[in-house]
């Protein structure tokens, strides 16, 4: 994602709660601290399919909001 | 090169705190550079006795440390071989187990933030083990032995203090592992039946290497009444089979480590190196029965589905590969125990020669000393 991102794309990560300082710090590891974190609940895995759609209707609009900010 | 004193004179480079002991243990604490137990506080002149054992630039990195990508250079990695309570003549091991660590395959990165239990264990093999002292006798995996203790301390200090493996933060083991404390033993060349594992590899039996894996903990094979190379196998086919295990999925490299004295009856029977891991290789299956239904279902039917899409309930899950993807060493002292370590899967093991600055291999650690 960090590399999708210097080329100009619009990129994101899906990140679990627990997972999100891990995540903000290697986006600053990456050079690209600014890189969108969409955050969920944790966990993702081990999940039914009724619970990954939960995390994803919780994911959705962060990333719509994401591309409509980038694309104005 | 720059001299250590003017690194020194960078900014941040030392930090000051009271000189009691348990003030600067403390302050180590509080500033998250630590495993949790005391150190020896890494003072200059302690750094620079370190670093007389090392022929490089100081402030050269070795390799880059994630997640953080802390850059590893030689003082860097000194002041931790300091706190981990390193004598110098150990520093160059420490070094390259680094460097070994640091290699692609070994796949730091992922087995630095996982949240399985893995850690380095670090094997080495050649006569420098010997001359520093790490025990690969009794108690070889255990405690008591300065080298075994401080050389496996330095190099997961350095893990922690250079690459951020922060509990919650950069390691996200689920619960962990006590080896990740130490886990450094050398093979019991000695009394061992077989080449060693560096000659094994391809090595000169007079290089001294260490090879890394990232391994779970030891797991116990105790087999007191086999006589005979099949029962001894058995007993380690039978530990190897956990369903649990990440190797049962990916192509990682487990060790099985053989007691001197289960070696000498496998080898007594006329069986080689290659022909124990062809066994084990063939035996340490489970049928794909043994696991849950949804894992049958996801990560076999789906994810492996190459292997075990249409594949019977009674097919094998093997625990390695390929035969040689087993790592076989020998290691300890007397008594009727062998140990199993498995892996994080997604690593390969990496081995790495001791050399000096020039590429020659290094045959004695005096070769090292500067000055």
């Amino acid at each position: 994602m960090a590399q999708l991102t210097k080329r100009g794309l619009i990129a994101a990560v899906v990140c679990s709660d627990t997972f999100m300082k891990l995540g903000s710090a290697q986006a600053k590891v990456f050079g690209v601290p600014d890189l969108p974190l969409l955050k969920i609940q944790h966990p993702l895995g081990g999940l039914n399919m009724d619970k990954v759609r939960e995390r994803a209707a919780v994911a959705l609009p962060q990333l719509l909001t994401l591309l409509k900010e980038q694309q104005s | 090169m720059s001299t250590l004193s003017s690194m020194l004179e960078a900014p941040g480079a030392l930090l000051e705190c009271d000189d009691d002991p348990e003030a600067v243990y403390e302050f180590l604490c509080a500033k998250g550079l630590s495993d949790g137990l005391p150190v020896i506080p890494p003072t200059p002149e302690r750094v620079e006795r370190m670093l007389a054992y090392c022929d490089r630039d100081f402030d050269k990195p070795v390799a880059q440390i994630p997640p953080r990508f802390g850059a590893a250079t030689p003082i860097r990695i000194a002041s931790n071989a300091v706190m981990a309570g390193c004598k110098p003549e150990y520093f160059p091991l420490v070094m390259l187990a680094i460097e070994a660590l640091a290699e692609e395959p070994y796949n730091l990165y992922g087995t630095q933030a996982t949240t399985h239990p893995c850690t380095p264990m670090l094997i080495f093999n050649g006569p420098i083990a010997n001359e520093v002292g790490i025990n690969a006798g009794q108690n070889a995996m255990g405690n008591y032995f300065r080298a075994n203790a401080a050389i496996g301390r330095a190099v997961r200090l350095a893990l922690v203090n250079i690459g951020a493996a922060i509990p919650g933060i950069g390691d996200m083991a689920t619960a962990g592992t006590p080896a990740k404390f130490t886990f450094c033993v050398a093979e019991n060349e000695a009394a061992s039946p077989w080449d060693p594992l560096h000659v094994e590899l391809g090595f000169p039996k007079e290089a001294s290497t260490v090879t890394v894996i990232a391994a779970e903990g030891p797991h116990n094979i105790n087999d007191h009444e086999s006589i005979t190379a099949e029962g001894i196998l058995m007993m380690a086919a039978g530990t190897m089979t956990i369903t649990g295990s990440n190797n049962a999925y990916y192509v990682g490299q487990p060790c099985v480590a053989f007691g001197p004295e289960h070696a000498q009856t496998i080898a007594g029977d006329g069986l080689s190196k290659a022909d124990v891991k062809k066994w084990l290789f063939e035996r340490a299956t489970l049928p794909m029965s043994r696991f849950s239904k949804e894992g049958i279902e996801r990560r076999f039917r789906r994810k492996l589905s190459d292997q075990y899409a249409s594949a019977p309930l009674d097919a094998p899950v093997r625990m390695v590969a390929t035969p040689e993807d087993l790592i076989v060493i020998v290691t300890g002292g007397a008594g009727k125990h062998s140990a199993y370590i498995p892996t994080f899967g997604n690593t390969r093991a990496v081995t790495r020669a001791l050399k000096r600055c020039d590429g020659e291999l290094v045959k004695s650690i005096a070769e090292l000393k500067r000055g």
